[in-house]
């Protein structure tokens, strides 16, 4: 099922932020200094599963559940 | 009355505060930021005697920046009063190479303001500032913490050195090494936050990190092959040469308009050692560094609108020596001398993260 990758990462950024466009910028920023080029997932990309753990592990550190 | 900044050459940290006493004599600062080269001997100390009732943190420095100045060998100063700054709640976190748990720290410093959803709600009033002593080589670990505790931006820098003296960090009458600096600024008017690094996207080829020790700040793979091949192989140059590159054209990890600058450092270990760790499974792009005068005219312009309070320039050590070899020290300061700023050469920068050949700044309105 491709684009759970992009799902997993709006919702970090959406918990995250809470309507917030500066905490949302910075979410996003800070996820590709963690190594996950954001922009490249989109809703149709197809999903690597040591992407999506990252991505999990990433979720936890911000306290979201993915 | 809001910030009032000095630039000042003393016989030593005593004479240093007592210039500095008699230049705020009317001025009741509730922070202190300061940056002395590392010439001048327990600076903090001094300062302390002279503000005792008074928030300080400060680093020492290679070489100092104030207003429309550059100077080595003196002590540059922010003082900042209740016309600027509200509250200030400073935090040093030690041994920061062990890799520190922060959350307790943030929990502190967020309660210090009535918690987080207060800090939230008024968030466009709320900064940090965090000092680095640069021995540790621990900024990025930290940053990525700390950028996962707490929604604050946090600016600031890592110290560096003149000929003589310490690296070091210093709070409240204390000095520190291995430690970062951390405080909480309660703005009154705002503050905005930019950051430049007068380096641009030399190929838009994207080289994924596949081999690197984050830890240790190696890198040995870009795309599962040796990195020095590929990095010449990009700029089309022979492997023998790649060492004569690493300043003018440093890594970049491209996040939307924004550039995170990586600079390589020496050949080692079977990799290229950097100035700040890149982990695995990152993008990069090899960046080629442009005009740094021009850049910062920029960037400066875009951001600031209206007369701030004050202006703080993290400024990389890269930068300062670029802009020396050039001859642009005159014009580069005159940019800064158009508002009360003060900054230091830095050895890395941060903002949401650890970054090197930038210049971060504080923005306070």
């Amino acid at each position: 099922m491709a684009g759970q990758i992009y799902n997993m990462i709006q919702t970090v950024i959406t918990q995250k932020a809470k309507g917030n466009v500066v905490i949302a910028n910075s979410i996003r920023t800070k996820m590709y200094l963690k190594g996950i080029a954001v922009d490249k997932f989109t809703a149709i990309s197809p999903d690597d599963p040591a992407t999506m753990q990252k991505v999990r592990e990433i979720a936890r550190e911000f306290g979201v559940i993915v | 009355m809001a910030i009032k900044t000095l630039s000042i050459k003393g016989t030593d940290s005593r004479d240093v505060a007592r210039q500095a006493r008699e230049a705020l004599a009317e001025f009741q600062p509730k922070l202190l930021l300061f940056f002395a080269s590392s010439t001048y001997e327990s600076p903090e100390a001094a300062l302390k005697e002279a503000f005792p009732g008074t928030e300080i943190i400060g680093s020492s420095s290679h070489s100092e920046y104030c207003n429309d100045g550059y100077t080595s060998g003196s002590v540059s100063i922010m003082a900042m009063d209740a016309g600027s700054v509200e509250d200030v709640c400073v935090r040093v976190v030690e041994n920061i190479g062990a890799e520190p748990d922060l959350r307790d720290v943030l929990d502190g410093m967020h309660g210090y303001f009535g918690g987080v959803e207060e800090i939230l709600a008024n968030y466009e009033r709320y900064v940090g500032v965090v000092l680095f002593e640069s021995s540790a080589k621990a900024e990025e670990i930290f940053m990525d913490r700390l950028g996962t505790v707490t929604d604050l931006l946090f600016v600031g820098g890592s110290s560096s050195t003149a000929d003589a003296g310490q690296s070091l960090v210093y709070a409240n009458g204390r000095s520190y090494s291995g430690a970062a600096v951390l405080a909480i600024l309660k703005t009154v008017n705002g503050y905005d936050v930019l950051k430049t690094q007068s380096a641009h996207i030399f190929s838009e080829r994207k080289l994924e990190v596949t081999k690197s020790d984050l830890r240790s700040r190696i890198l040995y793979e870009f795309d599962h092959r040796p990195c020095g091949e590929v990095y010449a192989e990009v700029l089309g140059i022979g492997q023998d040469e790649i060492q004569n590159y690493f300043v003018c054209n440093p890594l970049g990890v491209v996040a939307g308009e924004e550039i995170f600058v990586r600079t390589f450092n020496q050949i080692q270990d079977g990799g290229i050692t950097l100035h700040c760790g890149l982990p695995e499974g990152t993008e990069i792009n090899v960046l080629k560094i442009g005009n740094i005068v021009d850049d910062t005219k920029k960037a400066l312009d875009e951001a600031i609108r209206t007369p701030p309070a004050g202006v703080i320039n993290f400024n990389c050590l890269y930068r300062t020596l670029e802009i020396l070899n050039e001859d642009q020290v005159e014009p580069y300061c005159a940019l800064f001398g158009r508002y009360p700023s003060i900054g230091f050469s830095t050895n890395g920068e941060a903002y949401l993260g650890h970054i090197n050949e930038t210049s971060t700044i504080l923005v306070i309105k």
